[in-house]
């Protein structure tokens, strides 16, 4: 079983070289079968190691190939380590990857780049598969780095419009200012543990660092510098909203399933880091939460399909951060696999109704597309009821765990927590309604060529429904009847953290759970009230003071829902859009580069061209030199 | 010549005899009309000195001033393997008419046996001569092109410059002279030993003319002016010696004589060192954001990697080494490769300029590609040697003093504003797309097809196993 | 200051330093290529004299060696350097360092 492994990213690397070298030069049947195939390969494997690590015959197995880097006391294997965690990210990384693939033989198959597509989406799923199979933090790095690299390449494929290529280079400076952490957070682990292995570190962690003591903060701090920038939370999120810019499907595979999780799968691989670190997980905590809410409410008024999503992203990524932040690992990595599957989903049956209505994006121009996409319209919505977290959908139980871990905490958290929840439910169903009920709002022309999408993009969505329904039942907690098998399979990679607090009893458990099912179904209504029954469709952008209409129109809920909710978070949504993320975030960062620029532009002329010149500035430097040696 | 025989018996100087002998067999090649055979047999030269520098007897200490010791063996064999490299990269240079090869490749070689010279010196006379040696031949290389006013301006701008510093060198060299009574570096040291921390003025001030002598060498600021001005206006492959072989014999020499001398000494050139050293990053990077000529940016880029490359001197100790070698093949394979590529653009464009390479990906796809591995390499980036010679770099400081963990923060920031201009670069090659006008479609030779897509695998490979440069014993 | 002029290599040593930046200030300051060269031959021979001074102070031979080391290497230094003012003075007719600016910024 572990002598194939090798393969596992060794087929999508092989997929990459064939079609990287032989550019246009092959049919598009083939480029997709080999692009489709290689990433069904790794699949295959990895399906065998979950049934070993199910079973128990694999617990963790370090399998080493090659010295990679041999230095001093510096000794990097290239090596891969096979336990629960890796096995469970390989399995979304490769299942919902192949899937997308598939998916993307449709979606993508009028472009002149299918092949470059193809070549860079199987870099990406090797790069990724790197990320979270090395057992070490360099292997895992160069992993991080490719995927960037493939996120950029991705996100600018359509070079040929400025707008991509400045989203492409955002995002990559974006990370690289994120990676910078991780660097040197890896430089600090490697002093101190003098290793980079994950077993040496993690073996040693306890004996070498006490608890909260500044070198343990700093290296999970900077790391969780790394993952701020990978995973886009704040002050380092505003990439992804702009990364949409790239083709839907690698959107969903990149900025929504895998990539964009990377940073949460190095929290938790290094949980026994953080566990040490009480302090750096009340930052992450709060940093998530602040991700997840403030995400949220500025994705209630994006009016492109793929910004909402994007939105709703950053904001389920804090979410995920929360949970970490909670010190509840297993819980987070819960999250991420089921939003995988949902998100997966959701970005997917965008891509269908932007397919369908030949790139049009913005949910003014839709409505009324459950007719005629129906297989779209039933996927779009299990995904967005599990993404609501209404039960049995997967997100359900994911939140669930979430919330409970906050309420265990403090009841505030678990508020807080529950408002995003709401938040998201409100703007997702916001989106299915205005999207898919009323009547259709496009051109003629439009209307006249609506159609559903073929057969080739519309199983991978269908396969996806289906795990958005059933995904959850791997962490159905006790109080249910379940045993929470996810949180037992990942045991033994993650350490228990904060069992000081006190269980909650299991009627605590379900007065949460059915206030929280409750609230959820409460906004649903609301959502339908106003979009669907009311018919109120999001103003146009040129009409601005477009509030007034709605109050024109006099509905009662309307009003009640404009002054109470939507006033205030609109505000604030704009303020947080216009003020903190434009004005504050991008501008410090470009106040950055600004001042780095102007300050070349004034220093470049100190080189004046004459040589005496350069010679007195030689003499000076000379004297200062010894001037300074003398007085000190 | 029974001296010579000797030496060649004994194996010790071969690879500086064979160099020698090879110049003046160049220089003859116009008498002799074999110059069409010339470039095989420079390259079989060379090829042949870096053979017998690998056989050198170790540890052969030559008339009490040089001493070949595994520093001297490995960083010979470096700098001749990038030599061999620059005669396979340049050959179109030399086969255009306006430079005379014959004289050309003479002046090469003799600078050449100065680089040898100044990784193995045992003594400082030594050390002045290597310098000489490599510096003269390439005042005259600077202007070579005769006829062209820029690059006799950069031919005297360096002479002027280059003459100024050695006077400074000399002066510190007398002032060590003066207080110890020596010029053998390891006399020096054991001299520096016993005085202890009681050193005279004498002593210290001349160790900080000679660091100012030989900063002005690797360019590093507040004396790097004439870098710029001089790599602009040489000729294309003139320039890429400079920036490389040059620049590597130079810190290879710097290391040396600091490493061996006056480690016991460094209260009072450590703190100045490392403020040049933070000036030299940020005023290289800084400066290279706003320059329109790529070749003027790899100037730029130079003297910010020269800062890098002084944390080594910083450090002086075994792991250095370890970080000096392998950044120096890093930064010169890498460096090699960029001039390499804007030779062949400037050749068809007519310009260097970043315009110039607008649309490369189009017309030029394996040019581009190499390029952008190139300036993945300079910029740090994985899977790159770039990025582990500065991860190495930067852990070893670290690692031996981690009081200097503010010198590693503004080397980062400088590395993060240069990703900045290398990335240009690469966005000018993919992101725009213009017309293209026929002229430029003009292909290169396959010759460096195939050259520069082993280099392009030479920078990766060495990026995924580095090792094979770490793994030498008891540098 | 009396132990400036009792010890006599302190005075050698003062005399040095004042040629040395007499040559210093002359690169400095002077537009005529041809005497920049002369000025930077002064250096060499400031340090010439000096080590010269040291050599006899130390008992030891090495210095005045390397004093002919730097005179060869200055003679072919300034052939160099006088071989290219040629090449400029043809290209530009001026043998003034302020006739080469053209490379800046």
């Amino acid at each position: 079983m572990l002598n194939l492994v090798f393969l596992i990213p060794l087929l999508p690397l092989t997929g990459f070289l064939i079609l990287g070298s032989l550019n246009n030069r092959l049919p598009k049947t083939i480029v997709s079968f080999v692009g489709c195939g290689t990433v069904l390969g790794s699949f295959v494997i990895v399906l065998t190691l979950l049934s070993g690590t199910l079973s128990g015959t694999i617990t963790s197995a370090t399998i080493s190939y090659f010295d990679w880097i041999y230095a001093g006391d510096l000794n990097l294997k290239m090596s891969f380590l096979i336990d629960p965690l890796s096995v469970l990210m390989m399995t979304i990384i490769t299942g919902v990857g192949f899937l997308i693939h598939v998916y993307s033989a449709g979606y993508m198959h009028e472009d002149s780049g299918f092949v470059r597509y193809f070549a860079f989406l199987n870099l990406f799923v090797f790069s990724m598969l790197l990320l979270v199979m090395g057992s070490n933090y360099v292997v895992m790095f160069a992993g991080w780095e490719g995927v960037g690299l493939c996120s950029y390449l991705l996100i600018g494929f359509w070079f040929k419009k400025d707008a991509y290529n400045d989203a492409a280079q955002k995002a990559f400076v974006m990370n690289r200012i994120g990676d910078l952490g991780f660097l040197l957070g890896m430089i600090l682990i490697f002093t101190t543990f003098g290793s980079l292995d994950y077993d040496d570190v993690f073996k040693n962690a306890t004996s070498v660092l006490t608890e909260n003591s500044g070198v343990a903060i700093a290296i999970t701090l900077l790391l969780f510098i790394g993952a701020t920038g990978k995973s886009a939370q704040i002050p380092l999120y505003t990439w992804l909203p702009d990364a949409m810019a790239g083709p839907t499907p690698v959107s969903a595979l990149i900025h929504a399933a895998t990539m964009v999780t990377a940073g949460i799968y190095m929290v938790v691989r290094s949980n026994i880091l953080y566990s040490l670190a009480p302090f750096t997980l009340d930052v992450i905590l709060a940093i998530g939460l602040a991700t997840a809410l403030f995400a949220a409410s500025m994705g209630l008024f994006q009016n492109d399909i793929k910004k909402v999503l994007a939105y709703s992203t950053v904001s389920q990524l804090g979410y995920m951060f929360f949970a970490l932040g909670l010190g509840a690992f297993s819980a987070g990595m819960f999250h991420v696999t089921t939003h995988a599957f949902f998100k997966a989903l959701l970005f997917l049956g965008a891509g269908s109704v932007i397919h369908a209505l030949h790139h049009e994006q913005d949910i003014r121009n839709m409505g009324g597309l459950s007719k005629k996409l129906p297989i779209t319209f039933l996927t779009f919505l299990t995904a967005t009821l599990a993404i609501a977290g209404i039960p049995p959908f997967a997100g359900f139980f994911s939140k669930d765990e979430i919330l409970a871990a906050a309420y265990e905490r403090s009841p505030v958290l678990w508020a807080l927590g529950l408002a995003g929840a709401l938040m998201t439910t409100f703007y997702m169903f916001r989106l299915l309604f205005v999207t898919f009920f009323g009547t259709f709002r496009g051109t003629d022309e439009q209307k006249h060529h609506l159609h559903e999408s073929p057969l080739v993009m519309t199983i991978p969505l269908m396969v996806l429904a289906l795990l958005s329904i059933i995904g959850g039942f791997i962490g159905v907690p006790e109080v249910l009847g379940g045993s929470n098998f996810l949180k037992n399979f990942l045991s033994s990679v993650i350490i228990p953290y904060g069992e000081k607090h006190e269980h909650l009893s299991h009627s605590t458990e379900w007065i949460l759970m059915t206030t929280s099912t409750l609230a959820v179904i409460a906004t649903i209504i609301m959502a339908y009230v106003i979009f669907v029954v009311k018919k109120s469709v999001p103003a146009e952008d040129n009409k601005i003071s477009g509030l007034q209409k709605l109050i024109y129109n006099k509905y009662y809920v309307d009003e009640i829902y404009d002054t109470l909710f939507s006033k205030p978070v609109t505000f604030l949504s704009k303020i947080f859009h216009s003020v903190v993320e434009s004005k504050i975030v991008d501008a410090t960062v470009n106040a950055v580069g600004k001042a780095v620029s102007a300050s070349s532009k004034i220093l470049r002329l100190s080189q004046s061209g004459n040589i005496s010149y350069y010679l007195y500035v030689m003499v000076i430097g000379i004297i200062l030199i010894l001037f300074i040696n003398n007085i000190l | 010549m029974s001296k010579l025989k000797e030496n060649f018996n004994d194996k010790k100087m071969t690879a500086v005899i064979i160099l020698s002998c090879l110049g003046i067999v160049s220089m003859l090649a116009d008498i002799f009309s074999y110059k069409k055979a010339l470039w095989y047999i420079v390259l079989a030269g060379v090829a042949g000195a870096i053979v017998a520098n690998l056989n050198e007897k170790s540890n052969a200490i030559i008339y009490d001033m040089l001493l070949t010791d595994n520093y001297a063996i490995w960083f010979s064999t470096l700098i001749l393997a990038l030599v061999l490299l620059w005669f396979m990269v340049s050959k179109d240079q030399y086969e255009s008419g306006v430079y005379n090869s014959s004289d050309n490749y003479a002046l090469i070689l003799f600078a050449t046996v100065g680089a040898l010279i100044l990784t193995s010196f045992s003594d400082l006379t030594m050390m002045f001569l290597g310098i000489e040696i490599l510096s003269i031949p390439l005042f005259i290389l600077a202007g070579s092109n005769k006829k062209d006013v820029s690059s006799n301006e950069a031919s005297l701008k360096y002479f002027l410059a280059g003459a100024f510093a050695s006077g400074i060198l000399l002066f510190g060299i007398t002032f060590i002279y003066g207080s110890t009574g020596t010029f053998k570096l390891d006399k020096i040291a054991d001299w520096a030993n016993a005085a202890g921390s009681n050193l005279p003025a004498l002593f210290y001030t001349g160790i900080l003319l000679v660091m100012v002598g030989l900063a002005f060498k690797v360019s590093a600021a507040p004396f790097h002016f004439w870098t710029p001005d001089v790599y602009q206006g040489s000729p294309m492959f003139v320039t890429a010696f400079m920036a490389t072989i040059v620049k590597g014999a130079a810190f290879a020499g710097f290391f040396r004589l600091f490493y061996t001398s006056f480690t016991s000494a460094s209260g009072s050139w450590a703190l100045i060192l490392s403020i040049l050293i933070a000036a030299t990053i940020l005023t290289g990077n800084i400066i290279a954001v706003y320059q329109s000529s790529v070749k003027r940016m790899l100037a730029y880029s130079s003297i910010a990697q020269a800062g890098y490359i002084l944390l080594t001197v910083l450090l002086s100790n075994q792991e250095a080494k370890y970080a000096l070698l392998l950044y120096i093949a890093s930064y010169g394979v890498s460096t090699i490769t960029a001039f390499t590529v804007l030779y062949h653009v400037e050749k068809i464009k007519g310009t260097d300029t970043f315009e110039s390479f607008t649309s490369l990906s189009q017309t030029h796809p394996l040019l581009s590609v190499v390029m952008t591995i190139a300036m993945l390499s300079l910029a740090g980036i994985p899977p790159t040697i770039g990025f582990f010679a500065k991860f190495y770099l930067f852990s070893s400081v670290l690692k031996s003093n981690t009081s200097y963990l503010w010198l590693i923060m503004v080397s980062v920031a400088g590395s993060l504003v240069s990703v900045y201009y290398y990335f240009r670069v690469i966005i000018a090659m993919y992101g725009q797309h213009e017309p293209i006008i026929s002229s430029e479609k003009k292909q290169i030779p396959a010759f460096y097809n195939v050259l520069l897509l082993l280099l392009v695998c030479v920078i990766i490979i060495l990026g995924m196993m580095p090792d094979v440069l770490m793994s030498i014993d008891n540098l | 200051m009396k132990d400036l002029f009792t010890n006599s290599l302190n005075g050698y040593i003062l005399l040095s330093s004042l040629l040395f930046c007499i040559g210093v200030l002359g690169v400095l300051i002077r537009k005529n290529i041809i005497i920049l060269f002369m000025s930077i031959e002064l250096m060499l021979n400031a340090v010439n004299l000096l080590l010269a001074a040291f050599s006899v102070h130390h008992n030891n031979p090495d210095g005045q060696v390397f004093v002919f080391f730097i005179m060869a290497v200055a003679a072919a230094e300034i052939t160099v350097g006088l071989a290219i003012l040629v090449m400029i003075y043809r290209n530009t007719g001026s043998v003034s360092i302020d006739a080469l600016k053209k490379l800046k910024w």
